[in-house]
Protein backbone atom coordinates (compact mmCIF):
# COMPACT_ATOMS: atom_id res chain seq x y z
CA UNK A 1 0.00 0.00 0.00
CA UNK A 2 1.20 3.42 -0.77
CA UNK A 3 1.38 6.66 1.26
CA UNK A 4 -2.15 7.81 0.69
CA UNK A 5 -3.59 4.95 1.17
CA UNK A 6 -2.05 4.61 5.01
CA UNK A 7 -2.95 7.88 5.58
CA UNK A 8 -7.06 7.04 4.84
CA UNK A 9 -6.75 4.58 7.47
CA UNK A 10 -4.91 6.47 9.94
CA UNK A 11 -7.24 9.50 9.45
CA UNK A 12 -10.60 7.45 9.91
CA UNK A 13 -8.73 5.00 12.55
CA UNK A 14 -7.96 8.56 14.73
CA UNK A 15 -11.66 10.10 13.77
CA UNK A 16 -13.17 6.78 15.58
CA UNK A 17 -10.80 6.56 18.69
CA UNK A 18 -11.24 10.74 19.55
CA UNK A 19 -14.85 9.91 19.27
CA UNK A 20 -14.94 6.75 21.10
CA UNK A 21 -12.76 8.61 23.92
CA UNK A 22 -15.32 11.50 24.02
CA UNK A 23 -18.34 9.00 24.54
CA UNK A 24 -16.72 7.06 27.09
CA UNK A 25 -16.50 10.50 28.75
CA UNK A 26 -19.69 11.80 27.76
CA UNK A 27 -21.31 8.28 29.23
CA UNK A 28 -19.48 8.57 32.55
CA UNK A 29 -20.72 11.80 33.31
CA UNK A 30 -23.96 11.05 32.67
CA UNK A 31 -24.70 7.36 33.36
CA UNK A 32 -24.87 8.05 37.09
CA UNK A 33 -27.85 10.95 36.76
CA UNK A 34 -29.44 8.63 34.11
CA UNK A 35 -30.02 5.73 36.70
CA UNK A 36 -30.67 8.35 39.00
CA UNK A 37 -33.55 10.35 36.80
CA UNK A 38 -34.85 6.35 35.96
CA UNK A 39 -35.38 5.23 39.73
CA UNK A 40 -37.02 8.57 40.13
CA UNK A 41 -39.25 7.91 37.73
CA UNK A 42 -40.40 4.56 38.82
CA UNK A 43 -40.83 5.53 42.36
CA UNK A 44 -42.93 8.63 41.62
CA UNK A 45 -45.00 5.82 39.51
CA UNK A 46 -45.49 3.41 42.03
CA UNK A 47 -46.49 6.55 44.97
CA UNK A 48 -48.89 7.57 41.77
CA UNK A 49 -50.43 4.27 42.23
CA UNK A 50 -50.71 3.55 45.72
CA UNK A 51 -51.08 6.96 47.29
CA UNK A 52 -51.16 5.42 50.79
CA UNK A 53 -47.92 3.77 51.19
CA UNK A 54 -44.51 5.13 52.04
CA UNK A 55 -42.42 1.85 50.97
CA UNK A 56 -41.78 -0.08 48.19
CA UNK A 57 -40.11 -3.88 48.17
CA UNK A 58 -39.97 -5.59 44.96
CA UNK A 59 -41.73 -9.08 45.14
CA UNK A 60 -39.47 -11.45 43.12
CA UNK A 61 -41.58 -14.29 42.47
CA UNK A 62 -43.56 -13.36 39.32
CA UNK A 63 -46.55 -15.66 38.97
CA UNK A 64 -45.47 -17.85 35.50
CA UNK A 65 -49.00 -17.83 34.50
CA UNK A 66 -49.63 -14.49 34.48
CA UNK A 67 -46.05 -12.95 33.22
CA UNK A 68 -47.21 -12.96 28.98
CA UNK A 69 -50.67 -13.72 27.71
CA UNK A 70 -52.93 -11.85 25.26
CA UNK A 71 -50.01 -9.17 24.92
CA UNK A 72 -50.05 -8.02 28.16
CA UNK A 73 -47.13 -9.12 30.81
CA UNK A 74 -46.48 -8.33 34.18
CA UNK A 75 -43.74 -6.91 34.62
CA UNK A 76 -42.75 -6.15 38.30
CA UNK A 77 -45.01 -6.83 41.17
CA UNK A 78 -44.25 -4.44 44.67
CA UNK A 79 -45.44 -5.04 47.91
CA UNK A 80 -46.19 -1.56 49.76
CA UNK A 81 -45.82 -0.83 53.49
CA UNK A 82 -46.63 2.48 55.35
CA UNK A 83 -44.59 2.00 58.66
CA UNK A 84 -44.54 -1.88 58.60
CA UNK A 85 -48.27 -2.05 58.07
CA UNK A 86 -48.94 -3.79 54.42
CA UNK A 87 -50.97 -1.46 51.56
CA UNK A 88 -51.25 -3.62 49.17
CA UNK A 89 -49.82 -3.94 46.11
CA UNK A 90 -48.12 -2.11 43.07
CA UNK A 91 -48.58 -3.60 39.79
CA UNK A 92 -46.13 -3.06 37.14
CA UNK A 93 -47.88 -4.33 33.52
CA UNK A 94 -46.83 -4.08 29.61
CA UNK A 95 -50.07 -4.41 27.13
CA UNK A 96 -49.09 -3.80 23.55
CA UNK A 97 -50.99 -0.70 22.50
CA UNK A 98 -51.54 0.63 18.69
CA UNK A 99 -48.01 1.77 18.63
CA UNK A 100 -46.19 -0.18 21.23
CA UNK A 101 -45.92 -1.10 24.94
CA UNK A 102 -47.83 0.46 27.66
CA UNK A 103 -46.00 0.67 30.72
CA UNK A 104 -48.24 1.06 33.43
CA UNK A 105 -48.59 0.75 37.59
CA UNK A 106 -51.23 -0.24 38.94
CA UNK A 107 -51.72 -0.40 42.82
CA UNK A 108 -54.28 -2.32 44.19
CA UNK A 109 -55.21 -1.79 47.99
CA UNK A 110 -55.19 -4.89 50.92
CA UNK A 111 -58.49 -5.24 50.66
CA UNK A 112 -57.98 -5.58 46.77
CA UNK A 113 -59.30 -2.46 45.55
CA UNK A 114 -57.76 -0.50 42.33
CA UNK A 115 -56.47 2.35 44.24
CA UNK A 116 -54.83 4.20 41.07
CA UNK A 117 -53.18 3.93 37.73
CA UNK A 118 -50.20 5.74 36.58
CA UNK A 119 -48.55 5.38 33.23
CA UNK A 120 -45.28 5.10 33.35
CA UNK A 121 -44.28 4.86 29.08
CA UNK A 122 -46.32 4.74 26.10
CA UNK A 123 -45.37 5.60 22.17
CA UNK A 124 -49.16 6.17 21.26
CA UNK A 125 -50.60 8.74 18.68
CA UNK A 126 -49.97 11.83 20.16
CA UNK A 127 -53.82 13.71 20.77
CA UNK A 128 -55.28 10.28 20.13
CA UNK A 129 -53.84 7.07 21.85
CA UNK A 130 -51.97 9.12 23.81
CA UNK A 131 -55.04 10.67 25.96
CA UNK A 132 -55.03 7.83 27.45
CA UNK A 133 -52.23 9.50 30.28
CA UNK A 134 -54.96 11.58 30.89
CA UNK A 135 -56.70 11.98 34.63
CA UNK A 136 -60.37 12.58 32.75
CA UNK A 137 -59.47 8.74 31.55
CA UNK A 138 -57.63 7.05 33.95
CA UNK A 139 -59.49 8.10 36.99
CA UNK A 140 -63.04 7.46 36.05
CA UNK A 141 -65.45 5.79 37.52
CA UNK A 142 -65.26 2.01 36.22
CA UNK A 143 -61.48 2.19 37.08
CA UNK A 144 -62.16 3.39 40.75
CA UNK A 145 -65.20 1.04 41.48
CA UNK A 146 -62.56 -1.97 40.09
CA UNK A 147 -61.42 -4.82 42.43
CA UNK A 148 -59.59 -8.35 42.75
CA UNK A 149 -62.37 -10.32 40.73
CA UNK A 150 -64.05 -7.93 38.36
CA UNK A 151 -63.08 -8.26 34.51
CA UNK A 152 -63.15 -4.69 33.10
CA UNK A 153 -64.14 -4.09 29.24
CA UNK A 154 -64.47 -0.77 27.38
CA UNK A 155 -68.41 0.09 26.58
CA UNK A 156 -68.01 -1.63 22.83
CA UNK A 157 -66.45 -5.04 24.25
CA UNK A 158 -69.97 -3.97 26.46
CA UNK A 159 -67.83 -3.11 29.12
CA UNK A 160 -67.76 0.44 31.31
CA UNK A 161 -65.06 1.59 30.63
CA UNK A 162 -64.98 4.70 28.12
CA UNK A 163 -62.58 4.45 25.82
CA UNK A 164 -60.26 7.66 24.83
CA UNK A 165 -62.71 8.39 21.55
CA UNK A 166 -61.46 7.16 18.53
CA UNK A 167 -58.67 5.35 20.15
CA UNK A 168 -60.61 1.88 20.89
CA UNK A 169 -57.08 0.20 20.76
CA UNK A 170 -55.04 2.21 23.31
CA UNK A 171 -58.13 2.14 25.48
CA UNK A 172 -58.40 -1.68 25.36
CA UNK A 173 -54.89 -2.12 25.82
CA UNK A 174 -55.12 -0.14 29.65
CA UNK A 175 -57.78 -2.11 30.03
CA UNK A 176 -55.75 -5.61 29.37
CA UNK A 177 -53.44 -4.55 31.93
CA UNK A 178 -55.89 -3.60 34.53
CA UNK A 179 -56.89 -6.71 34.38
CA UNK A 180 -53.64 -8.72 33.97
CA UNK A 181 -53.09 -6.32 37.72
CA UNK A 182 -55.67 -7.01 39.35
CA UNK A 183 -55.67 -11.00 38.51
CA UNK A 184 -51.86 -10.71 39.76
CA UNK A 185 -53.04 -9.21 42.61
CA UNK A 186 -55.87 -11.64 43.45
CA UNK A 187 -53.04 -14.50 43.49
CA UNK A 188 -50.68 -12.74 46.12
CA UNK A 189 -53.89 -12.15 48.19
CA UNK A 190 -54.81 -15.30 48.36
CA UNK A 191 -51.48 -16.38 49.28
CA UNK A 192 -51.20 -14.05 51.52
CA UNK A 193 -54.11 -15.11 53.46
CA UNK A 194 -53.34 -18.78 53.67
CA UNK A 195 -50.00 -17.90 55.39
CA UNK A 196 -51.31 -15.76 57.40
CA UNK A 197 -49.77 -12.06 55.79
CA UNK A 198 -46.30 -10.75 55.52
CA UNK A 199 -44.60 -8.50 56.79
CA UNK A 200 -41.21 -6.44 56.65
CA UNK A 201 -38.64 -8.28 58.57
CA UNK B 1 -20.95 36.34 2.47
CA UNK B 2 -20.87 38.24 5.95
CA UNK B 3 -21.35 35.76 8.67
CA UNK B 4 -25.03 37.81 9.40
CA UNK B 5 -25.57 36.64 5.92
CA UNK B 6 -24.69 33.56 6.45
CA UNK B 7 -27.12 32.75 8.87
CA UNK B 8 -30.17 34.44 7.37
CA UNK B 9 -29.39 32.12 4.56
CA UNK B 10 -30.10 29.12 6.33
CA UNK B 11 -33.66 30.64 8.51
CA UNK B 12 -35.18 32.09 4.93
CA UNK B 13 -33.36 31.61 1.25
CA UNK B 14 -32.23 27.99 2.02
CA UNK B 15 -34.48 27.35 4.59
CA UNK B 16 -34.08 23.23 5.43
CA UNK B 17 -37.49 22.77 5.43
CA UNK B 18 -39.64 24.78 3.11
CA UNK B 19 -36.68 25.65 0.71
CA UNK B 20 -34.07 22.66 0.66
CA UNK B 21 -36.82 20.02 1.67
CA UNK B 22 -34.43 17.95 3.67
CA UNK B 23 -34.69 16.11 7.21
CA UNK B 24 -38.18 14.78 6.30
CA UNK B 25 -38.27 12.04 8.47
CA UNK B 26 -38.22 13.75 11.99
CA UNK B 27 -39.72 16.94 10.84
CA UNK B 28 -43.31 14.98 9.65
CA UNK B 29 -42.92 12.72 12.70
CA UNK B 30 -42.00 15.35 15.65
CA UNK B 31 -44.32 18.30 14.80
CA UNK B 32 -47.69 16.77 16.42
CA UNK B 33 -47.37 19.06 19.23
CA UNK B 34 -45.24 22.32 19.77
CA UNK B 35 -43.26 21.46 22.78
CA UNK B 36 -42.04 18.31 20.65
CA UNK B 37 -41.10 20.68 17.56
CA UNK B 38 -38.97 23.55 19.47
CA UNK B 39 -37.18 20.38 21.44
CA UNK B 40 -36.25 18.49 18.32
CA UNK B 41 -35.18 21.68 16.74
CA UNK B 42 -33.26 22.96 19.51
CA UNK B 43 -31.45 19.25 19.55
CA UNK B 44 -30.54 19.27 15.66
CA UNK B 45 -29.55 22.52 16.37
CA UNK B 46 -26.91 21.43 18.54
CA UNK B 47 -26.28 18.59 16.20
CA UNK B 48 -25.51 20.76 13.62
CA UNK B 49 -23.53 23.41 15.03
CA UNK B 50 -21.41 20.85 16.26
CA UNK B 51 -20.94 18.85 13.64
CA UNK B 52 -19.69 21.69 11.22
CA UNK B 53 -17.33 23.44 13.56
CA UNK B 54 -16.10 19.91 14.01
CA UNK B 55 -15.70 18.72 10.18
CA UNK B 56 -14.28 22.66 8.86
CA UNK B 57 -11.72 22.12 11.73
CA UNK B 58 -10.84 19.11 9.97
CA UNK B 59 -11.37 20.13 6.32
CA UNK B 60 -8.13 20.18 5.38
CA UNK B 61 -7.09 16.84 7.49
CA UNK B 62 -9.83 14.56 6.45
CA UNK B 63 -8.77 13.06 2.55
CA UNK B 64 -11.79 13.05 -0.14
CA UNK B 65 -12.30 8.96 -0.22
CA UNK B 66 -13.34 8.84 3.40
CA UNK B 67 -14.85 11.96 3.86
CA UNK B 68 -18.62 10.39 4.31
CA UNK B 69 -17.86 8.12 6.65
CA UNK B 70 -15.31 10.53 8.75
CA UNK B 71 -19.00 13.08 8.42
CA UNK B 72 -20.99 10.18 10.01
CA UNK B 73 -19.11 9.37 13.05
CA UNK B 74 -18.62 13.29 13.77
CA UNK B 75 -22.47 13.70 13.30
CA UNK B 76 -23.21 10.65 15.39
CA UNK B 77 -20.88 11.41 18.63
CA UNK B 78 -22.85 14.84 19.18
CA UNK B 79 -25.75 12.94 18.11
CA UNK B 80 -25.08 10.83 21.15
CA UNK B 81 -23.86 13.40 23.60
CA UNK B 82 -27.42 15.49 23.11
CA UNK B 83 -29.21 11.97 23.78
CA UNK B 84 -26.98 11.38 26.67
CA UNK B 85 -27.29 14.47 28.52
CA UNK B 86 -30.91 15.39 28.16
CA UNK B 87 -31.75 11.60 29.54
CA UNK B 88 -29.42 12.78 32.41
CA UNK B 89 -30.71 15.99 32.04
CA UNK B 90 -34.49 16.94 30.86
CA UNK B 91 -35.82 13.43 31.72
CA UNK B 92 -39.39 14.30 30.64
CA UNK B 93 -38.43 15.98 27.57
CA UNK B 94 -36.27 13.05 26.71
CA UNK B 95 -39.31 10.54 27.43
CA UNK B 96 -41.07 13.05 24.29
CA UNK B 97 -38.50 12.75 21.97
CA UNK B 98 -36.49 9.43 22.64
CA UNK B 99 -37.41 7.74 20.13
CA UNK B 100 -36.21 10.75 17.34
CA UNK B 101 -32.97 12.17 19.11
CA UNK B 102 -31.12 9.11 17.59
CA UNK B 103 -32.82 9.80 14.19
CA UNK B 104 -30.67 12.80 13.79
CA UNK B 105 -27.77 11.29 12.64
CA UNK B 106 -29.91 10.14 9.42
CA UNK B 107 -31.00 13.75 9.16
CA UNK B 108 -30.25 14.63 5.86
CA UNK B 109 -29.71 18.48 6.85
CA UNK B 110 -26.52 17.72 9.04
CA UNK B 111 -25.08 15.66 6.26
CA UNK B 112 -25.73 18.01 3.47
CA UNK B 113 -24.51 20.79 5.49
CA UNK B 114 -21.27 19.14 6.27
CA UNK B 115 -20.93 18.09 2.79
CA UNK B 116 -22.39 21.43 0.75
CA UNK B 117 -20.76 24.03 3.50
CA UNK B 118 -18.69 23.43 6.37
CA UNK B 119 -15.74 21.51 4.60
CA UNK B 120 -15.79 24.13 2.18
CA UNK B 121 -15.37 27.24 4.87
CA UNK B 122 -13.85 28.65 7.78
CA UNK B 123 -14.69 27.56 11.31
CA UNK B 124 -16.80 30.28 12.55
CA UNK B 125 -18.22 30.94 9.23
CA UNK B 126 -19.58 27.04 9.62
CA UNK B 127 -20.71 27.66 13.36
CA UNK B 128 -22.91 30.65 12.01
CA UNK B 129 -24.33 27.99 8.78
CA UNK B 130 -24.81 25.79 11.51
CA UNK B 131 -26.79 27.71 13.72
CA UNK B 132 -28.69 29.47 10.86
CA UNK B 133 -29.99 26.12 9.57
CA UNK B 134 -30.74 24.77 12.81
CA UNK B 135 -32.83 28.14 13.61
CA UNK B 136 -34.64 27.67 10.19
CA UNK B 137 -35.33 24.17 10.80
CA UNK B 138 -36.21 24.99 14.29
CA UNK B 139 -38.69 27.98 12.65
CA UNK B 140 -40.37 25.70 10.17
CA UNK B 141 -41.10 22.99 12.72
CA UNK B 142 -43.07 25.20 14.81
CA UNK B 143 -44.74 26.66 12.24
CA UNK B 144 -46.09 22.91 11.36
CA UNK B 145 -46.89 21.78 14.94
CA UNK B 146 -48.26 25.20 15.42
CA UNK B 147 -50.52 24.68 12.80
CA UNK B 148 -51.30 20.66 13.63
CA UNK B 149 -51.58 20.81 17.34
CA UNK B 150 -54.12 24.01 17.82
CA UNK B 151 -56.47 22.57 14.50
CA UNK B 152 -55.55 18.94 15.64
CA UNK B 153 -56.42 18.59 19.43
CA UNK B 154 -58.01 22.55 20.23
CA UNK B 155 -54.68 23.27 22.44
CA UNK B 156 -51.33 24.78 22.37
CA UNK B 157 -48.05 23.82 23.88
CA UNK B 158 -49.66 21.37 25.65
CA UNK B 159 -47.11 19.78 27.70
CA UNK B 160 -49.02 16.78 29.89
CA UNK B 161 -45.51 15.03 30.74
CA UNK B 162 -43.82 17.91 32.39
CA UNK B 163 -47.94 18.86 33.99
CA UNK B 164 -48.62 21.43 31.89
CA UNK B 165 -52.08 21.60 30.34
CA UNK B 166 -51.26 24.41 27.67
CA UNK B 167 -53.62 26.61 26.77
CA UNK B 168 -56.97 25.23 25.33
CA UNK B 169 -59.15 26.89 22.12
CA UNK B 170 -61.64 24.55 21.68
CA UNK B 171 -62.65 21.18 23.11
CA UNK B 172 -60.64 17.81 21.85
CA UNK B 173 -63.78 16.22 20.37
CA UNK B 174 -63.86 19.29 17.95
CA UNK B 175 -60.11 18.87 16.90
CA UNK B 176 -59.36 17.59 12.90
CA UNK B 177 -57.82 14.34 14.12
CA UNK B 178 -56.48 13.67 10.65
CA UNK B 179 -53.93 16.40 11.26
CA UNK B 180 -52.05 15.04 14.23
CA UNK B 181 -52.11 11.54 12.26
CA UNK B 182 -49.61 10.63 9.47
CA UNK B 183 -51.62 12.11 6.46
CA UNK B 184 -52.11 14.99 8.53
CA UNK B 185 -48.24 15.55 8.38
CA UNK B 186 -47.75 15.38 4.98
CA UNK B 187 -51.09 17.43 3.99
CA UNK B 188 -49.53 20.57 6.59
CA UNK B 189 -46.55 20.92 5.38
CA UNK B 190 -47.70 20.63 1.02
CA UNK B 191 -50.19 23.49 1.80
CA UNK B 192 -47.23 25.52 3.93
CA UNK B 193 -44.89 24.44 0.63
CA UNK B 194 -47.26 25.62 -1.98
CA UNK B 195 -47.76 28.83 -0.21
CA UNK B 196 -44.58 29.81 0.30
CA UNK B 197 -43.57 28.53 -3.17
CA UNK B 198 -46.30 31.01 -4.57
CA UNK B 199 -45.09 33.81 -1.88
CA UNK B 200 -41.49 33.29 -3.25
CA UNK B 201 -42.19 33.13 -6.97
CA UNK B 202 -44.82 36.43 -6.45
CA UNK B 203 -42.05 38.35 -5.03
CA UNK B 204 -39.84 37.12 -7.73
CA UNK B 205 -42.27 38.12 -11.07
CA UNK B 206 -42.03 41.61 -9.05
CA UNK B 207 -38.70 42.41 -8.62
CA UNK B 208 -38.62 41.52 -12.59
CA UNK B 209 -40.97 43.83 -13.89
Amino acid sequence: MGKYEWRLIVVLTVICVLSGGVLGWVNSLTAPAIAEQEKLAKQRALQEALPMATEFAAEPAILPELVSKDRTRVAEVYRAYSEDKPQGYVVIVEARGYAGPIRMAVGVTAEGNLAALAVISQSETPGLGAEIKNKSFLTQPAFRRAKVGTELAVKKDRGEVDAVSSATISSRAVVRGVNAALTAAQVLLERDQTSGGDHID
Amino acid sequence: MTRWQIFKNGVFNENPIFRLVLGMCSTLAVTTAVVNGIGMGIATTFVLTGSNVIIALLRNIIPKEIRIPAYVVVIATFTTIVDKTMAATMPDLHRVLGIFIPLIVVNCIVLARAEAFASKHSIVESAFDGLGMGMGFTLALTLLSLIRELLGTGTLLKASDFGFDGFSFFPDALGVKLLVLPPGAFITLGLLLAGINWFVARKGEKSHD
